[in-house]
């Protein structure tokens, strides 16, 4: 069960845009996304950049920003609730590029394949805390910004292991209750994903 | 030979399972040679070999009956055991059909098929299940059409998608198995399902078998073997369950250890399905208990070879961290160290 | 690898154009034929009487068909033989032994619209895919390019299905691009065709960002022509085979006798990998990578030739 090296465990590319995608859709779970763009794409491939900037004040209007078109949004949960209705009538072409912790990104990448955007269509770069969203094996509860080796569920409060077996489809990790064969036999807990 | 099958075994609580003489003879024992290490030891799955275990597509045994309702007991448990992604309903009728065809092809005294055109009718004489209905019809069947039958099938199956020069796990019938959570795992690619697998990926036996599997061919099956051992002959030993059957890990001693400690044997098939180009990937789980494989000369010497010589990655990865040493002593004092043939077969006929 | 074989009585043959038959086949013993989905071909093991050939056609009947299995064969001018034999030699009521279907050309599952792109008698894998689609409400475009005087019969061809979404160009005007930047996420791309046709599609998809996931193609036909004969050397039995200018390196080697794996025929499923000891191959194949091309240490028997008057191989 304890095992560590475990490849399922999501590797992140560093932002750049893709010289082959025709239009290109970066979104982040941040006020300040990547305004490097690397290597010009393709001239006349629009660029649009969506943000979150959590201000009661803010609202989805878009601005230009240089080369590209930019919008706010009050929460990652205003800006996935538009990127579904956005990708629901885009074309193939596009690049998506979520930027952000683990969660939000695979969120982003959720909602892709969805519209069945793949590999390739979709690039993912982790960007601040290495906080978790752990799932728990055993009740299926979410437990979410989990910083320590060990957690107490959110769901059934069972000390859980957190694995490094992640879920792209869940977009969490395994959490396994680490007292399983010795009931109380639970290891020091250290932050371990800052 | 006629099947006697024992449907009042139990795979938890009392645990009644047994192996017969017969049933022990025929255990399909994983290793070939004193040593064990990973490879991509991948076979045609034809008819034949080292047990009668491999002699059918699908092999059904003295334990048909109860492992089918063990099965429905976990799954009124927890039906997510069944998942099968909306993508796959072509590949759910092509198992539905390779596993009916095989049943009454194999063993006409208990399962039988009749066909008109889609209208399809299908008898499970040991189940007593007697069903019609239109083949492509969901509507027609109790159930989506792979867990229908995989319901009356031994052992979990997956369902692999082809795309994108992978193999994607996105159907499976799952609650005899070995640690690995359907719910968590489905929708992986090959080698993040088989992400926890320690060493193998080192040695490049996930990248040599998916470029393998990539060209399976429809009439073509292929088969290998995997193990691992088990306390007390408990099917489910899923994460899900993990604090039911963990704790049982603790309990094995010196006295019970050839009782308690089961080495269980999956016996994996893979056949590459017609319709919907995926793959049904067939996980059979055979459990015998240390003490019913220590009456066949051979086994009982070359099963404390190799748990003796385990690597230490593999001991942990397999969970038998706190009793392999058990195993190892009870089984010493019947090796006296002389060679053994090669390959798995018993090299006897009776007990 | 050689996989079960099938025996299959001609139950008809359907002359279409000059150059175009449609074989309709059933199980000689009466039975059922096995099951196949959209895009599978069956290959044919034809003995003529100096010689055998082994041709691959896509079947054409949808696949919820389980009485028959029918093909359409184009009779190639400068053919190897294959197509000749199947026109002129094989007649009704004649058993054909047959490959269980194979696939290397599967509809995408995930797909939310299906666009497929064919040219002359690449239509064929797309007969099936048309039926499935049919039976699934799947969405899809089908864009058909052939000559003028042959619209008529690919539009029989096509007459079962939805005419909204069937396209054939017969020399008119037609704006590849225009298709290609307009298509809705999650749209796959099938092409099947002559080479020119299928590299200008795949080029023109990628110009406007289509990712490989989304990319499928099929050769049929040219890949695989003769060429200048050449003499084969399989090291390990020391055999020493003549290839002739119409047939296949690997067609001389079944020929003396051998049967190496292979599977397609096509160069494309990589199944006939053999390593090149001397000698320079001349690769015609869509498996090998460029830098393997240059090493020059391996060859695809199936399609590709020698440049060099002598090759050794590690067979």
């Amino acid at each position: 069960m304890l095992v560590s090296g475990i490849v399922s465990r999501p590797k992140y590319e560093p932002f750049a845009l893709d010289p082959s995608g025709r239009s290109h859709l970066i979104v982040a779970d941040h006020p300040a996304p990547p305004g490097d763009f690397g290597p010009t794409p393709a001239s006349n491939a629009p660029i649009e950049i969506w943000c979150v900037c959590t201000n009661p004040r803010t609202t989805a209007e878009a601005s230009q920003n240089g080369r590209a078109v930019s919008r706010s949004f009050r929460s990652t949960a205003h800006l996935l609730d538009q990127l579904d209705k956005r990708l629901a009538r885009e074309l193939v072409g596009l690049r998506i590029y979520a930027v952000g912790i683990e969660s939000f990104v695979w969120d982003v990448a959720r909602l892709a394949r969805k519209f069945g955007m793949e590999k390739g269509e979709y690039r993912l770069t982790h960007k601040g805390s290495e906080r978790r969203r752990v799932y728990c094996i055993h009740c299926r509860a979410y437990t979410e910004d989990v910083t320590t080796n060990i957690v107490s569920c959110s769901g059934c409060g069972a000390s859980l292991l957190v694995r490094d077996h992640y879920s792209r489809r869940l977009a969490a990790f395994m959490g396994v209750q680490v007292d399983a064969e010795v009931p109380g036999d639970v290891p020091a807990i250290e932050e371990a994903f800052p | 030979m006629t099947l006697a099958f024992k449907p009042a075994e139990t795979f938890r609580k009392d645990f009644t399972y047994r192996n017969s003489e017969a049933g022990i003879l025929r255990f399909p024992f994983p290793f070939a040679e004193d040593t064990y290490m990973y490879s991509v030891n991948i076979e045609p799955h034809l008819p034949g070999g080292p047990s009668p275990a491999y002699d059918h597509a699908f092999d059904v045994d003295e334990h048909y009956v109860a492992e089918c309702k063990e099965r429905a007991i976990v799954l009124a448990e927890d039906p997510n055991r069944c998942k099968v992604l909306p993508h796959m309903t072509e590949a759910q009728w092509d198992t539905l059909e390779l596993i009916m065809e095989s049943f009454a092809k194999d063993y006409p005294e208990h399962f039988s098929l009749q066909k008109n055109g889609t209208r399809w009718s299908w008898e499970n004489r040991p189940l007593g299940l007697k069903d019609s209905f239109t083949f492509g019809d969901l509507s027609s069947l109790p159930y989506e059409p792979f867990e229908y039958i995989t319901r009356q099938a031994q052992g979990d199956f997956t369902l692999q998608d082809q795309r994108d020069n992978n193999l994607f796990v996105d159907g499976g019938m799952v609650t005899t198995q070995a640690d690995w959570s359907l719910e968590f795992d489905i929708g992986m690619t090959f080698h993040e399902w088989h992400g926890p697998v320690p060493l193998a990926h080192q040695l490049g036996v996930f990248d040599r078998a998916l470029k393998f599997l990539l060209r399976l061919q429809y009439g073509q099956p292929v088969r290998r073997l995997n193990w691992t051992m088990t306390i007390n002959p408990r099917l489910d030993t899923s994460p899900e369950n993990y604090p039911v059957w963990g704790p049982d890990r603790n309990t094995v001693t010196p006295e019970n250890v050839a009782q308690k400690v089961h080495l269980r044997v999956e016996l994996q098939t893979l056949f590459r399905l017609p319709r919907s180009n995926a793959i049904l990937f067939g996980i059979r789980c055979y459990l015998a208990s240390v003490a019913e494989l220590a009456r066949v000369e051979k086994w009982r010497k070359r099963l404390h070879r190799v748990l003796r010589d385990l690597p230490p990655e593999l001991e942990d990865y397999k969970g038998l961290t706190r009793y392999r040493k058990l195993v190892v002593d009870y089984l010493a004092p019947f090796d006296d160290g002389a060679p053994l043939s090669r390959g798995p077969q018993p090299d006897q006929t009776i007990l | 690898m050689s996989g079960p074989k099938l025996n299959l009585r001609v139950r008809s043959i359907e002359p279409l154009s000059p150059l175009l038959k449609r074989f309709e086949l059933e199980m000689a013993d009466g039975g059922e034929v096995p099951p196949f989905g959209p895009g599978a071909h069956l290959r044919f093991n034809l003995q003529g009487d100096h010689q055998r050939w082994k041709n691959a056609y896509s079947l054409v009947t949808p696949p919820t068909e389980r009485r028959r299995y029918a093909v359409i064969v184009r009779r190639v001018e400068h053919s190897r033989g294959g197509s000749a034999f199947m026109h002129e030699t094989v007649k009704p009521g004649q058993i054909l032994e047959a490959s269980v279907p194979a696939n290397l050309f599967p509809v995408s599952q995930i797909a939310r619209k299906h666009l497929l792109i064919s040219g002359g008698i690449g239509i064929t894998p797309f007969l099936s895919y048309l039926a499935a689609f049919k039976s699934k409400a799947a969405g899809y475009e089908l864009h058909h390019f052939c000559r003028a005087k042959e619209a008529e019969i690919f539009g029989h061809l096509l007459r079962d299905h939805e005419s909204s979404r069937i396209h054939i160009h017969a020399g008119t005007e037609f704006n590849l691009s225009s298709v290609l930047s307009s298509q809705p996420l999650g749209t796959h791309l099938y092409t099947c065709g002559p080479e020119g046709l299928m590299d200008l599609v795949l080029d023109t998809a990628r110009t406007h960002g289509w990712p490989a996931s989304k990319l499928h193609s099929e050769s049929f036909g040219s890949a695989h022509m003769g060429g200048a004969p050449f003499i084969a050397i399989l090291k390990r039995s020391g055999a020493e085979i003549a290839v002739r200018e119409d047939q296949t390196l690997l067609e001389a080697i079944e020929e003396a006798g051998f049967e190496p794996t292979n599977l397609c025929r096509g160069g494309a499923c990589g199944e006939c990998l053999t390593r090149v000891l001397e000698g320079e191959p001349e690769h015609r194949d869509h498996y090998l990578d460029e830098g393997e091309r240059a090493s020059n240490c391996s060859i695809m028997i199936c399609v590709s030739r020698a440049k060099t008057n002598r090759i050794v191989l590690d067979l």
